[in-house]
């Protein structure tokens, strides 16, 4: 919503700064997103330099054909020579001018210039050059009744600001400059104008033919009529408080209903009488398959939930939303039906949501609009209808569904006091309440306005307007705490070891999409409407979103790529709702050994038991031979070659898996006072014997005195025989209550010999 | 013997020995088994001459024992200078790890949160209409339930648009008082840009208890505000409308550039929007069985991504995304 400043004024005599203003509105009442400027700027002098000129001569410019040479009476002794390349006048026009040394929107000045040998001593304006519209075709022609050398600003609103606001859609009373000046007039004390609009003489009693279908869909319908209406171009100051609301100037009979939606609120729309058949109007619901071609030219597909205004035989117009092309306003328009309606707000807006059409008039319904309004509109655009465009007004309808009465609410003033933290004296809650229009009984029963019905229902939201004007005094405090136990929960606690964790080993975290193009698990679920196809799925593995950060970090040559990320994945099932465990994935430079290392690592930080590594060969992502399932938790492994150039290992655990095992309180155990036996021992065995396998089967003969057993060197050659290899362990005996003897140790190792034999044919090398 | 002039003997020998090794030798001339002192000490018959020779073995042993360790230093010192390096050259490389900008920031609020005694929910983010949007005061007609802002699973289940439906589901399991912050993703229908993500990170916050007010509120925000972006800030509220809470209102904090005299960033104004808040609506207590007379409640929902950028001055929210080690290791 753009306000003008000046028609603000008009309602309500504020005098402070623009800015002071929006910034106090701002905290209060409703987004201000900046202050601008349309037309003149109003510098030093400057609005003075554009005057109303009579054109006394025009004609061709002697060294120009596309040129015209004018004398200009300026109300000076002599006329003004002035060159002027448009056609669309001649002598005894009216024109705007501006004088050498004006500055013209946009920031150019005018100086005195010759032009093909000729001088010209100013400039004839367009309305776009003025910002009063768009026109450009030729120049601004104004009523022959302005004298000349009248500066331009006593007649319209040369320039001024604008307040450009962003109402909030509880607000809907503020989409109007009336609404926004009794805002004002609340907040500053003053004293606000009546509502704009008186009815002229009603010069006959013709029928108006309305008839509403859908009392719910249009509670309310103002038809008027009236004929002998000359369209034509709006006066200057229309165009000007329009181009300044941000609307195109169209003709006087369009503008006025445009006029009126800014004005107060209320969306008009006129019909071309002559094109409605049998010149009467229906309010119903569209029917099935009915089309029909709306102002901006498409053809719309109507929906039997669509309210339309209809004539005797089609639609004419979508309610509240868009007029139809055949019966719109034109040229040779005589006889004009002006609609000033209400319409119930949550049907325009799902028409407008089926339709993808919003309009400056949707955006008003949508949001709810009194239905007391209408008639107030009617007359300020009747006022206007017969003032500007010659119009006599013939006939007149009121077609009234049940329109709700005025809301009462039991208001507590020490209920505000509460919510809000400060106490603010009851008196000065009722002056506030009543200056916004409530009614405030001595009981404190307070009645809503009706052009606050919507947001205002309850106590608490008149809390509220209690509580926007007092914002800057409510004070800083903290809640008075009884009772509150916040911790991280374990689960907290354990995420945040592990990503320091990781970030220990170098890895960088990294954040990736949960919507993705594909997805291994063939049951992940698709959105039925995704943004695009690239986030079609919610993944159920993070891998993916690593690999595209890796490319990303390849193709920019970033060296040591190591990255992990801990996020949800998205697992379907039987409940309505899926699965969302919490996973850790990894991605790393130096291929399953360093990924791997990674994953003991990190079992390692959370002082979880070393888990078992089985191979794994169902991972479609990772290579066939190089990858392990890690205990209960997930898995480990080299990523399969062609989903990125070079050896990358990854891995992806399970948090809540990883909680089962994670040890949170570690027991002293003595393993410092009796020093440990250390010994290699090398194993020849078949290339397929599993290194962990024989650890485990080392552990179960030996107990807790087998501190360590670590494969640390794997060999294979002719010393050891085709088929096989020989793998080195680093074996650590010690026990936490004596010193180890050397028959101890040999005891131990003897065990671990015999059963290695036992189940894997291992042999000893000496 | 002559002690005396074994003695200066063993000075001037001393005085002219510059290496270790002739401190050796001197020691085996002097002091050795087959020397002139240890000879006569073994031929020492009375304790006066017993005395004599001894004093003068430990005069001669701390002499020598100093002149060694004077040679020491001195070696040591040659030694150490042939020893020069380049200290401007690296050190030993160490890969360093990094959280992620958006993990720091949420760890940091979580942490304010902490200090106050809120508990952290890690909310679900495939949610249901009844507590994305019921649970949340937000009416059948309310725009975020259609299809073109949201991203939907089907009628009743969508990507949750903020995370706040943790908040119905807290309330709902217990009883007041409730003092809860809750970070994660949270999904709309957005293309990326600059500062648009279909996936972006939110925390909200909420307190439900007795005599529960605005003020509470702005202290809260306040503190975390200062916590953020320094002790010098300032907060004030604007009143904005969002379903969830009644009376609503969007903080703004006094911008962390120019403290308040204007500037770009906060678009010459002085103050930068954080987000929004309010006291929360009786209908949202009355959802989730709590009574709107007893207890009173605000809650505050925040861009965890806004921060990044506002503190950081991350140009491009995608930056975050993309997770370039050269983004990334600079945070």
């Amino acid at each position: 919503m753009k306000v003008p400043y000046s028609w603000l004024r008009e309602y309500v005599p504020v005098a402070i700064a623009v800015e002071e203003l929006a910034d106090r509105l701002a905290v209060t009442s409703v987004e201000v997103e900046r202050v601008s400027w349309r037309g003149v700027a109003d510098l030093d002098g400057n609005f003075d330099r554009f005057r109303v000129g009579r054109v006394l001569e025009a004609e061709k410019h002697p060294n120009a054909d596309r040129l015209q040479l004018c004398q200009v009476d300026m109300g000076e002794p002599e006329p003004r020579q002035i060159v002027c390349g448009a056609w669309n006048f001649g002598a005894g026009a009216t024109v705007a001018v501006g004088l050498p040394g004006a500055v013209i929107p946009g920031g150019m000045k005018l100086e005195r210039v010759k032009l093909r040998g000729t001088a010209s001593d100013g400039m004839i304006m367009s309305e776009r050059e003025l910002e009063l519209g768009q026109d450009h075709s030729g120049i601004l022609l104004l009523p022959n009744d302005w004298e000349p050398g009248t500066p331009l600003a006593d007649m319209f609103a040369l320039g001024e600001p604008i307040l450009e606001l962003e109402v909030t859609g509880n607000r809907p009373d503020l989409l109007a400059v009336y609404g926004l000046a009794r805002e004002i007039a609340a907040l500053y004390r003053l004293e606000l104008a009546p509502p704009p609009g008186t009815d002229p003489e009603l010069l006959a009693d013709e029928p108006v033919q309305i008839s509403v279908e859908d009392l719910v869909g249009c509670p309310r319908y103002v038809g008027r009529l009236f004929r002998d209406v000359n369209i034509g171009p709006s006066p200057p100051w229309l165009k000007a408080r329009l181009s300044g609301a941000g609307m195109r100037p169209i003709s006087n009979v369009v503008d006025v209903t445009n006029y009126v939606m800014l004005a107060l609120g209320n969306p008009l729309h006129a019909f071309d009488l002559a094109r409605l058949t049998e010149g009467r109007i229906v309010v119903r619901r569209a029917h099935s398959g009915e089309q029909m071609r709306t102002l901006d030219g498409i053809d719309r597909k109507l929906d039997p939930r669509d309210l339309v205004i209809a004539d005797a035989s089609r639609p004419v117009a979508i309610a509240g939303i868009m007029g139809g092309e055949e019966s719109e306003v034109a040229e040779e328009s005589d006889s004009i039906l002006l609609e000033s309606a209400n319409f119930e707000r949550v049907g325009i807006l799902e028409s407008s949501e089926r339709l993808k059409l919003r309009t400056e008039g949707s955006n008003r319904w949508e949001k709810g609009v009194d239905p007391y309004l209408a008639e107030q509109a009617a007359k300020l655009a009747t006022e206007l209808m017969v003032k500007l465009s010659g119009a006599r007004w013939v006939g007149h309808v009121d077609v009234q569904g049940e329109l709700p009465a005025p809301a009462s609410i039991t208001f507590r003033p020490e209920r505000a006091d509460e919510l809000i933290g400060v106490p603010i004296p009851a008196d000065e809650q009722r002056g506030l309440l009543e200056r916004f229009g409530f009614e405030v009984a001595k009981d404190w029963t307070v009645t809503v306005p009706t052009f606050r019905t919507r947001d205002v229902t309850r106590e608490i939201d008149l809390v509220e307007e209690i509580a926007r004007v007092h914002l800057d005094e409510v004070p800083f405090t903290l809640p008075a705490r009884r009772a509150m136990w916040g911790r991280l929960t374990r689960e907290q606690r354990l995420r945040r070891r592990i990503e320091d964790a990781l970030c220990g080993l170098g890895f960088v975290e990294a954040y990736s999409y949960s919507l993705v193009d594909s997805d291994p698990d063939p049951k992940a679920i698709r959105l039925p409407d995704p943004l695009t196809a690239e986030h079609a799925f919610l993944r159920t593995t993070i891998l993916a979103g690593l690999i595209r950060s890796l490319q990303r970090n390849l193709d920019a040559g970033n060296e040591e790529v190591a990255l992990f990320e801990i996020a949800h994945v998205y697992l379907s099932g039987d409940d309505e709702l899926p699965a969302e465990p919490v996973r850790i994935a990894g991605l790393t430079w130096g291929g399953f050994a360093r990924a791997k290392g990674a994953v003991e690592a990190l079992y390692r930080a959370l002082a979880a038991p070393e888990p078992s590594f089985e191979p794994a060969r169902e991972l479609p992502f990772l290579h066939p031979l190089e990858a392990a399932r890690v205990g209960e938790t997930g898995w480990v492994g080299e990523l399969h070659p062609e989903l990125a150039p070079g050896e990358w290992g990854a891995f992806e655990l399970d948090l809540g898996a990883l909680a089962e095992v994670a040890c949170d309180v570690v027991v002293y155990e003595d393993v410092i006072s009796y020093p440990a036996v250390k010994q290699d021992l090398s194993f020849v065995v078949a290339e397929e014997v599993a290194a962990g396998s024989m650890i485990e089967a080392a552990r179960e003969v030996t107990g807790a005195e087998l501190r360590r057993m670590d494969a640390s060197d794997v060999y294979r050659g002719p010393q050891v025989g085709e088929g096989k290899k020989s793998i080195t362990f680093a074996v650590a005996f010690q026990s936490s209550e004596r010193t180890l003897s050397d028959e101890d140790a040999g005891a131990l190792r003897e065990k671990i010999v015999r059963v290695l034999g036992e189940r894997f044919g291992a042999t000893l090398r000496s | 013997m002559d002690v005396e002039k074994l003695e200066q003997e063993a000075a001037s020998a001393l005085e002219q020995a510059d290496s270790l090794e002739q401190i050796e030798e001197l020691r085996v001339r002097f002091l050795g088994r087959s020397s002139e002192l240890k000879l006569a000490l073994r031929e020492v018959r009375d304790r006066e001459s017993g005395m004599r020779l001894n004093a003068l073995r430990q005069r001669l042993e701390a002499a020598l024992e100093e002149r060694r360790s004077d040679l020491e230093q001195v070696e040591l010192q040659h030694k150490l200078m042939a020893e020069s390096i380049d200290v401007t050259l690296p050190g030993e490389h160490f890969p360093e790890g990094h959280l992620h900008l958006i993990t720091q920031i949420r760890r940091e609020v979580e942490d304010v949160f902490l200090g106050l005694g809120y508990t952290i929910v890690d909310g679900r983010e495939v949610e249901t209409t009844h507590y994305n949007f019921d649970g949340l005061n937000m009416p059948p007609w309310h725009p975020t339930r259609s299809p073109g802002h949201s991203l939907f699973l089907n009628g009743d289940v969508l990507l949750r648009t903020e995370t706040s439906p943790s908040q119905i589901r807290v309330m709902e399991a217990q009883e007041p008082p409730v003092y809860m912050i809750s970070p994660g993703r949270v999904y709309r229908r957005d293309t990326p840009d600059a500062t648009h993500s279909p996936v972006f990170h939110q925390v909200e916050g909420l307190a439900v208890d007795r005599g529960i007010s605005l003020a509470d509120l702005k202290g809260t925000l306040l503190h975390l505000m200062r916590a953020l972006f320094g002790e010098k800030r300032e907060l004030r509220f604007r009143t904005h409308f969002f379903p969830f809470t009644e009376p609503s209102i969007e903080p703004d904090v006094s911008c962390h550039m120019c403290d308040g005299a204007g500037c770009p960033v906060c678009k010459r104004s002085g103050w930068i929007e954080m987000g929004g808040a309010g006291i929360v609506d009786p209908n949202v207590l009355e959802f989730v069985g709590y009574d709107p007379e007893e207890v009173s409640g605000f809650a505050f929902g925040l861009g965890l991504e806004r921060i990044a950028r506002l503190r950081h001055r991350v140009p491009d929210i995608r930056l975050l995304w993309e997770n370039d080690l050269r983004f990334s290791r600079q945070f």
